[in-house]
């Protein structure tokens, strides 16, 4: 490593009493950035996750969630037998109408109630969504009053457990399996039998539509059909599309990590200027020396900023460090679109820790720059001035 | 005289200040000729001037009249930049308080001056080396200046001074803080780079012992010389 | 010259050093504070006078779950009611706006709904332009100001939850409610365009006193248990609070991050206090030299600091009471925020913390010169 660079770490360290509180201050907003992002990302990267490229989504058109739309069965039954659907070997067509129904029901431990999404599918729907698979128990039985619910919810409501039930609507719900979802957004959803579902909640509706369609020169096709027909006022687009628009929770937690990180970015920022502040000052001599023997100003304001911006790498790295130790960590909150608890985990990606560590040496940078500045205009006689 | 002969040449230099409200006259109407190969001590009591002298010639200081050549150049014209270019190849700078980095070691701090130059890492390795076994520390080249004695750290110095050949050395009461037993030694030093290795040295001083290691003397009082 | 001069003196003798650590003590206070703010407000309903008699049915299944319009008459008949509307949340999309509008859209039965709203302002005609024009609607001062509406302007709605759009006139504009932002119509209007389905969304019910409201609760939970269409009652508050409860852990984890960031300003500031303190070693020392005893020069440093905390806290704290006070926060966060204010516990916490940010900063230093004899004292100078 290059002399003037080994300056400016030495020193850095050597003076690491004094610095560590600064480093520590950095650390800590790092930490309260990349966390918050990191939620945010686990909240997109959920959503992001879900669906089959292959799949179409149809919703009514104006709602912005499957949870707020509603289809007629008249619907259905036009739709249903379009050419560019695919068939399945006994014939009929791969389209699935799903029921959502937002249930309130109690978390484990008292720990208040929340809202849990139901969703009422058929055999074509749980084929429609590879991604569903069963973790434990069995599959409900069409006809009867059976739920399998996300393993990831059956940990924070209560009655979630295999064979015990719950009272939703007038019936009693008896959960039968647990389903996971890969990390997609059906890790928030309990499946029950469509047909169930619209007598339970007295639904004559339908929430939603998922279709395979034969190829995707029949699907651009089946999405320009139904949306240009005024009858139906349905919006079509492809699964995955629609949920990586899911994102609305996200935005107020960016803002939040945003807006601390901003604020806190500010204390920050005291305090590296008064570190380096302090640096220069028992530095004069030293400065001085330097210039004497022919280092430039520009050459001190370098070696500071170096200085500066690796102790703020420093607090950046050890935040990061505290961070993703939050990894993969699973949490929940009530999604914005579904108006339901959704299950989800915090996402620490490596763009994220890029963007900590930039955002640290980039407060090391602003600290530093005025304390460095000041270094360079110390008359260079301040060298040879005795004790 | 020359200005070939004479490496340093300082005509009607004036140098007033202000402090505060007063006008300070540190250097009035100094004119003094120093031929190379000389080992110079400048002496006077303390505001006399003498330190103020010593760093124009030095280029860290500027006159506010007259000028001062040093090797023919008049340093009193040069800017910030090019100053910092000029002390780099031309002059070594011996302190009083050693101005050593501490967070460098011997050679690291030796090794300084020469960044600067075009050298490479073999030959600035070179460098440092004859310089420090010119002061007789080749053997603590890896130390930090806490772990140098007092005596130990003004050698580092005095070869972080010589390192880059500079025909001129000006030393700034280098033998303030040292015992006496290490000031015969760096006096001995400076001595011998005035008399064999042909430098010419500069040295402020307020000690007659250590005035008496230089080839001529020159005292100054209230900004003026006095001989 | 007394001792109270000298500490004065010497503060301002390093400025910048002065001003950095009064700033980050400032900036600290104030995001504490705006930080306490926003969550009293997110975790804490606001009221006004209405909310303490106000009780919401909602069906037991979810508040997303319809209600039966027949149920009215029953409530009505319920002891210790006082008046009985539908509310019933539209949640559409105004004109131009493309996920989100950030007020809110309720069907109501003007005829019944005015006592439920006792804390608004609507003129008399107004009202009556209202109750007899069934695509007409009344709107909040709030949304008008922003978006810059009058009386007879159309608000056409895009339908989210419900299956058709909504095309209202402004017949009146009202105030004085926590909330002056909502929109209402007809439930009628809403119910033709769906072709009568016979369907509510909750039902707001107003009780005689505060005091009736746990048992007119009850009576409402009791009347329809077991009934098709269960339904919850609760009181106003405890509704809101149950919105807070569906945060779930990122209430708690908005809660720790705020720990987090006072945690690490505080640990910023009391490292730039002492480094400001300390840089008084050498007249600390003299001052020893000159006869002080311990007592006096920790007397020195206690003031040093608790000056500069106090200085802070004013700044900080102040600036965040002044700056909450003066800028519309409903129109900078869409919405979100409405009144953001900040009360005195807040400012008592604030200046308790810089207390505190007093005396810690004060310790490191005390400890320093106690041990630190008159010579070394002396020999500091960085």
């Amino acid at each position: 490593m290059a002399l003037p660079i080994r300056y400016s770490l030495r020193n850095a360290l050597v003076r690491w009493r004094s610095t560590i509180a600064t480093v520590l201050g950095i650390a800590l907003v790092v930490f309260v950035f990349v966390l918050l992002q990191s939620l945010a990302a686990g909240i997109e990267r959920s959503s992001g996750n879900t669906g089959d490229p292959r799949n179409l989504m149809v919703v009514r058109k104006g709602s912005t969630a499957e949870s707020a739309s509603l289809i007629s069965r008249a619907t259905l039954q036009e739709i249903r037998y379009f050419p560019e659907i695919a068939r399945h070997e006994a014939g009929d067509p791969i389209i699935s109408a799903d029921v959502l129904a937002l249930v309130n029901l109690p978390r484990r431990n008292n720990g208040g109630e929340a809202n849990v999404l139901l969703r009422g599918v058929t055999p074509r729907g749980r084929e429609l969504r590879p991604q569903v698979h069963l973790v434990a128990g069995r599959w409900f039985e069409p006809g009867k009053r059976e739920v399998v619910v996300s393993a990831k919810l059956a940990r924070r409501f209560a009655n979630f457990d295999i064979g015990e039930s719950f009272k939703s609507g007038n019936a009693t719900l008896t959960v039968v399996g647990w389903l996971a979802g890969g990390g997609s957004a059906f890790d928030s959803e309990c499946w029950l039998d469509a047909d169930e579902c619209r007598s339970i909640f007295e639904r004559d509706m339908y929430s939603s539509f998922l279709i395979r369609p034969v190829d995707a020169a029949a699907g651009a096709k089946l999405i320009a059909r139904i949306e240009a027909d005024r009858r139906f006022k349905l919006k079509v687009e492809k699964e995955v599309e629609y949920y990586r628009k899911q994102t609305m929770t996200a935005a107020p937690i960016k803002w939040l990590g945003g807006f601390l990180a901003v604020t806190m970015s500010i204390g920050a920022v005291f305090a590296a200027m008064n570190t380096m502040y302090a640096a220069v000052g028992a530095r004069t001599r030293e400065i001085g020396t330097l210039r004497v023997l022919g280092y430039r100003r520009r050459f001190v304001v370098v070696a500071l900023l170096v200085e500066g911006a690796f102790l703020a790498l420093l607090g950046g790295v050890l935040g990061c460090v505290l961070a993703f130790h939050w990894n993969g960590y699973t949490t929940a909150t009530m999604g914005f679109e579904t108006f339901s608890e959704i299950v989800f985990e915090f996402r620490v990606t490596p763009g994220l820790i890029a963007k900590g560590l930039i955002f640290a040496v980039v407060v090391g940078l602003i600290g530093t720059a005025l304390p460095a500045i000041r270094a360079s205009r110390l008359p260079v006689i301040a060298a040879l001035k005795s004790l | 005289m020359s200005d070939r002969e004479n490496i340093v040449s300082i005509r009607n230099l004036s140098k007033i200040y202000a402090q505060g409200e007063i006008q300070v006259t540190a250097l009035h109407d100094i004119s003094l000729a120093i031929a190379a190969g000389e080992f110079l001590t400048l002496m006077g009591p303390s505001g006399s001037g003498k330190s103020t002298l010593l760093h124009i010639i030095a280029g860290v200081d500027r006159p506010t009249s007259g000028e001062c050549l040093v090797q023919g150049v008049d340093v009193t014209k040069l800017n910030e930049s090019q100053l910092a270019d000029w002390r780099n190849q031309n002059v070594g700078f011996v302190f009083q308080t050693f101005n050593l980095i501490p967070v460098l070691t011997a050679f690291e701090n030796v090794e300084l001056p020469l960044l600067l130059t075009r050298l490479g890492p073999a030959q600035r390795r070179r460098q440092v080396h004859a310089a420090l076994e010119l002061v007789g520390l080749a053997d603590r080249m890896h130390h930090l200046p806490k772990q140098l004695s007092g005596g130990q750290e003004q050698r580092v110095a005095i070869a972080r001074a010589l390192v880059t050949d500079p025909r001129l050395v000006v030393a700034d009461e280098p033998t303030g803080n040292l015992d006496s037993h290490s000031a015969q030694e760096v006096l001995g030093i400076l001595q011998s780079l005035s008399r064999q290795a042909g430098k010419t040295v500069i040295m402020v001083t307020h000690d007659p012992k250590a005035a008496a290691f230089g080839s001529r003397s020159i005292h100054l009082e209230k900004g003026e010389l006095t001989n | 010259m007394n001792l109270s001069g000298f500490v004065i003196r010497n503060a301002f003798r390093n400025r910048r050093r002065l001003l950095l650590s009064v700033s980050s003590v400032a900036a600290s206070l104030f995001l504490l504070i705006t930080l306490q703010v926003a969550l009293r407000e997110l975790t804490n309903p606001i009221n006004d006078e209405g909310s303490s008699l106000r009780i919401i049915v909602r069906s037991k299944v979810s508040l997303a779950q319809p209600l039966p319009a027949r149920q009215m008459p029953i409530l009505e008949r319920i002891p210790g009611v006082v008046a009985v509307s539908p509310f019933t949340f539209f949640g559409g999309l105004y004109k131009g706006d493309e996920k989100f509008t950030s007020f809110a859209q309720f069907a109501v039965d003007p005829a019944r709904t005015l006592p439920l709203i006792s804390d608004a302002k609507l003129p008399r005609a107004q009202y009556e332009a209202w109750l007899a024009d069934r695509t007409s609607c009344i709107v909040g001062q709030m949304t008008v100001d922003r978006y810059g509406l009058k009386i007879g302007d159309r608000m056409p709605f895009t339908g989210q939850l419900y299956p058709c759009d909504l095309d209202l006139k402004i017949a009146g504009i009202y105030h004085g409610t926590a909330d002056d932002r909502n929109v209402m119509f007809h439930q009628k209007y809403l119910d033709e365009l769906q072709g009568n389905p016979g369907m509510v969304g909750t039902w707001w019910v107003l009780a005689a006193s505060a005091a009736d409201v746990p048992f007119v609760t009850d009576r409402i939970n009791k009347a329809f248990a077991n009934s098709s269409a269960e339904v919850r009652a609760e009181s106003e508050r405890a509704f809101v609070l149950g919105f807070v409860s569906m945060w779930a852990n990122i209430k708690t984890l908005i809660g720790g991050i705020s720990i987090v960031v006072v945690f690490a300003l505080l640990l910023v500031t009391v490292s730039t206090m002492s480094m400001a303190i300390r840089e008084r070693f050498r007249e600390l020392a003299i001052l020893k030299a000159l006869g002080f005893r311990r007592r006096e020069l920790f007397a020195f440093i206690l003031a040093e600091s608790f000056g500069l905390a106090m200085g802070g806290a004013v700044l900080g704290a102040g600036g965040a009471w002044v700056l909450f006070r003066s800028i519309n926060i409903q129109n900078l966060t869409n919405g979100l925020f409405l009144m953001f204010e900040v009360t005195p516990q807040m400012l008592g916490l604030a200046f308790s913390v810089a207390v505190l940010l007093g005396v810690l900063a004060a310790l490191a230093p005390m400890w320093t010169v106690a041990r630190t004899s008159v010579v070394q004292g002396l020999k500091t100078l960085d």
